[in-house]
């Protein structure tokens, strides 16, 4: 990665400190110190100095609008900046990450330290999720399919490693995760047939330490529920989502994407494990321990790569430790997270593809809601109920929070030479229309406690934060960015951005000031609180 | 686009051949950008080469048979670049019997290429969709009942060739369950009464939860901030075929589908 420009004023440099596991483990409210904010994925942040009586005095505190530089970018034209990253937070350094760049910017003042850029070899520009960071090392996925390692005060290359083969229409877009000493990664590609993976990595190394397959092992039990080998070594189930982590129990937790295929799932009958499923693997060997698929023989695109987020809350009365999943399909599932038994699956959007559920609190799809050759209406969408924007968990409320979309389309299987053995997509939806609303969902019932329904607003692209002052901040597809009371589901606050919200909002608080950060296209939003 | 200029020598002892591998620059733009750019017709001729010589063990489409695995999925056809590694691959020996010549590897890549490329682009449909399976006579009888399509559209009026207008079945299909409002027809329109002042109706400009602004009939603008004492009614003119939505079975979809399709 070649450094663009480097502003650095050597008291900021030795101010930066290193991040340790500690930091990681037990974040403190000075930072954001990897994608969700800590390892539960809940993005529920303990600050209190902004509250709902407090958060009507909330300022612009500073704009910061990343410049790509003028190279063009790989594959021709310019480099379009839309932030669809969480930036992270690390000893009062922000670093924001698009596909390919990668900048330091002072998280009090809004003003760039250094910048970071990749000259790329192709892959799908799609979006990077957001670095990581431990030690005096930031870790970036790049498009093609490499983990690049910079040093935190200067962004100059550390090591580079291949974490995917671009030949074979693999990319890579997602945050890797921290955990020990292991640099967790996921993979992209649903253009060919090709297997989904998990991998960790050295972190001062860059060395591979494991990989976990998505498919199952020849032979093994949950092979058949492939109708062949090859099939199965095919199977897609790419992990481009983010990866939740209990250090008590000692399992990483993530969300798997959709099968191969994509549309046509004529050949491959069967759940199609592992894809679009919750799956718990150790962090040391990456052997999988439990799954629950959130939804078998999927033939719509359904991701099931939305966070899984951990609680630890009360079901009939006994005390349980939790995970929960608002997952693409529309469905809302909480888990056992010690072993993977369902615990309640419900719909948190009103669908119309499933039949019911199995005994393992699976969903069942309706054949007749496949892709067919003359066209199936179908809600959700291929968008989905939620996509790639983060969902949050308040501890304060026990709500389960969705920014989510009702959507409908028709997908189409196509006909045509390939029906002996179709490969890559063999169909797609098509048009659509969609309403969107913020869900607050009860994990206890599973039913919606109370549901913003946001004006005018088809789909929405927005994460969501809540804090311990109560509140929630969220965006609409009408380019507000909003603060609700997290129990009622009043809004309490607004600001109208220059664009729709493009990512999840985080906060930290330096100085006694707490600053919320939101990003809308090309630029980051900080709002802030100044105390006393 | 990025241009570089490659001499490339081919398997065999031919003259070197002097090609252009351009980038590919796709709206999806997966894969390595200098990717082989497939040449239209070396790839025909490669198909013929590729009936005479390959398919009996890869399969009519390269997906492979049980005598010769899927080319597609192929380590060796997605690095090749203009024969290099295909070359080398179907060198006589255990499984290939044939020798050809260094263009004729040329033209086969390309085929191959060619095939790869195919299944990379079919999330796009290469064709008009076959969705004409629905009952013209169902269709009619949703459309003046249960759909209560007629209360609002007529097919000697409106909708009077409107299969002319619209050709393809299935644009027609996704026009009747999707419509979009279009300029100078109706609009969506709101009704804005702030405390005991008269109402003020309009086409929307803006609307959100905060936010909602008008032109009146005479063209004037309007806009108000939304909260206590504001009341806002909207009035969408496709609201019952959002309504619609949940209620449409498959058989209806296709039946009005083909009832439209008639209306030429």
């Amino acid at each position: 990665m070649l450094v663009v420009a480097s502003v650095l004023a050597s008291a900021a440099v030795l101010a930066q400190g290193t991040v340790t596991s500690a930091d990681l483990l037990k974040p403190s409210g000075a930072s954001w110190p990897m994608y969700n904010g800590d390892y539960s994925g809940r993005r529920f942040s303990p600050l209190t100095r902004i509250d709902t009586t407090t958060v009507s005095s909330l300022t612009l505190a500073w704009v910061y609008r990343p410049n790509p530089g003028n190279a063009p970018a790989g594959g021709g034209g310019q480099t379009v900046v839309t932030i669809k990253g969480t930036p992270v937070v690390a000893n009062g350094v922000m670093y924001v990450s698009i596909p390919d760049h990668v900048w330091a910017v002072d998280a009090r003042s809004g003003r760039e330290l250094w910048h970071a850029t990749w000259p790329s070899k192709g892959g799908w520009h799609i979006a990077n999720r957001g670095v990581a960071v431990l030690g005096r090392t930031v870790y970036v996925e790049t498009p093609d399919c490499n983990l690049v390692a910079l040093d935190t005060r200067d962004g100059r290359e550390k090591w580079r490693t291949e974490i995917c083969d671009l030949e074979q229409f693999y990319y890579a877009s997602a945050a890797p995760l921290v955990v020990g000493n292991h640099v967790i990664v996921g993979v992209s590609g649903d253009d060919l047939d090709i297997p989904g993976y998990l991998e960790a990595h050295d972190p001062e190394t860059g060395a591979r330490q494991w990989r976990w397959l998505v498919h199952p092992e020849p032979g093994s039990p949950e092979a058949k529920t492939w109708p062949s080998v090859e099939a199965m070594l095919h199977s897609g189930g790419m992990t481009w989502g983010s990866t939740t982590y209990d250090p008590e129990l000692n399992l990483l937790y993530l969300g798997t994407g959709n099968p191969q295929p994509v549309i046509n799932g004529r050949k491959r009958q069967g759940d199609n494990l592992f894809t679009e499923s919750i799956v718990a693997l150790n962090p040391d060997t990456g052997k999988l321990v439990w799954y629950f698929q959130s939804s078998p023989h999927d033939t719509h695109d359904w991701d099931a790569t939305q966070t899984p987020v951990l609680f630890d809350g009360t079901i009939d009365g006994q005390p349980r430790q939790l995970l929960a999943q608002a997952s693409r399909n529309g469905w809302f599932f909480v888990l056992d997270r010690t072993n993977g038994k369902n615990v309640r699956s419900t719909e948190y959007v009103r669908t119309n593809w499933s039949k019911g559920l199995d005994p393992k609190g699976q969903p069942i799809p309706d054949s007749a809601k496949e892709p067919q050759t003359d066209g199936a209406l179908v809600s959700p969408n291929q968008g989905g109920g939620q996509n790639w924007p983060p969902p949050s968990f308040s501890l304060q409320t026990g709500l389960f929070y969705a920014n989510a979309t009702r959507a409908f389309s028709v997908y189409y299987l196509y006909e045509n030479e390939d029906d002996e053995k179709p490969q890559g997509w063999g169909g797609n939806d098509r048009g659509g229309w969609s309403e969107a609303m913020l869900q607050a969902i009860d994990y206890k019932t599973g039913t919606v406690a109370w549901s913003h329904t946001w004006t005018n607003s088809s789909a929405v692209r927005s994460g969501l934060l809540t804090t311990a002052g109560n509140v929630l901040f969220a965006g609409d597809a009408q380019s507000n960015f909003v603060a609700f009371d997290a129990a009622k589901g009043t809004t309490l606050w607004h600001a109208g951005l220059h664009t729709s919200m493009t990512n999840g909002p985080i906060t930290y608080e330096l100085d006694n000031t707490q600053y919320v950060v939101v990003a809308a296209g090309d630029s980051l939003y900080a709002f802030a609180l100044r105390g006393r | 686009m990025n241009r570089c200029l490659v001499r490339l020598k081919a398997d065999t002892t031919a003259a070197a051949t002097v090609l252009m591998v351009l980038a590919v620059s796709t709206g999806f733009a997966q894969g390595p950008y200098e990717r082989q750019r497939v040449d239209a017709a070396a790839a025909d001729r490669g198909r013929a080469l590729y009936a005479k010589h390959c398919i009996n063990c890869h399969g009519s489409t390269a997906k492979g048979t049980d005598r010769g695995p899927d080319l597609i999925r192929s380590s060796v056809v997605l690095r090749d670049r203009l024969g290099n590694l295909i070359g080398a691959a179907i060198r006589p020996g255990a499984n290939h019997q044939a020798t050809l010549a260094a263009n004729e590897i040329v033209d086969l890549s390309h085929f191959l290429h060619q095939r790869v490329e195919a299944i990379v682009a079919n999330r796009n449909a290469r064709g008009p969709l076959p969705v004409l399976t629905g009952d013209p006579e169902s269709g009619r009888a949703y459309f003046n009942g249960t759909g209560r399509c007629s209360t609002c559209h007529s097919p000697t009026g409106d909708l009077a060739g409107i299969a002319t207008r619209i050709a393809d079945p299935a644009n027609l299909q996704q026009r009747f369950l999707f419509p979009t409002l279009r300029r100078g027809g109706k609009q969506v329109e709101a009704t804005v009464t702030v405390g005991q002042q008269p109402p003020v109706t309009g086409t929307v400009v803006r609307l959100d939860d905060f936010f909602v602004s008008l032109r009146d009939a005479s063209g004037e603008y309007h806009a108000f901030n939304r909260g206590p004492g504001i009341t806002v009614v909207v009035s969408d003119p496709l609201q019952g075929h959002h309504e619609l939505l949940d209620r449409y079975t498959d058989a209806d979809m296709h039946n009005v589908t083909a009832y439209l399709a008639r209306l030429k």
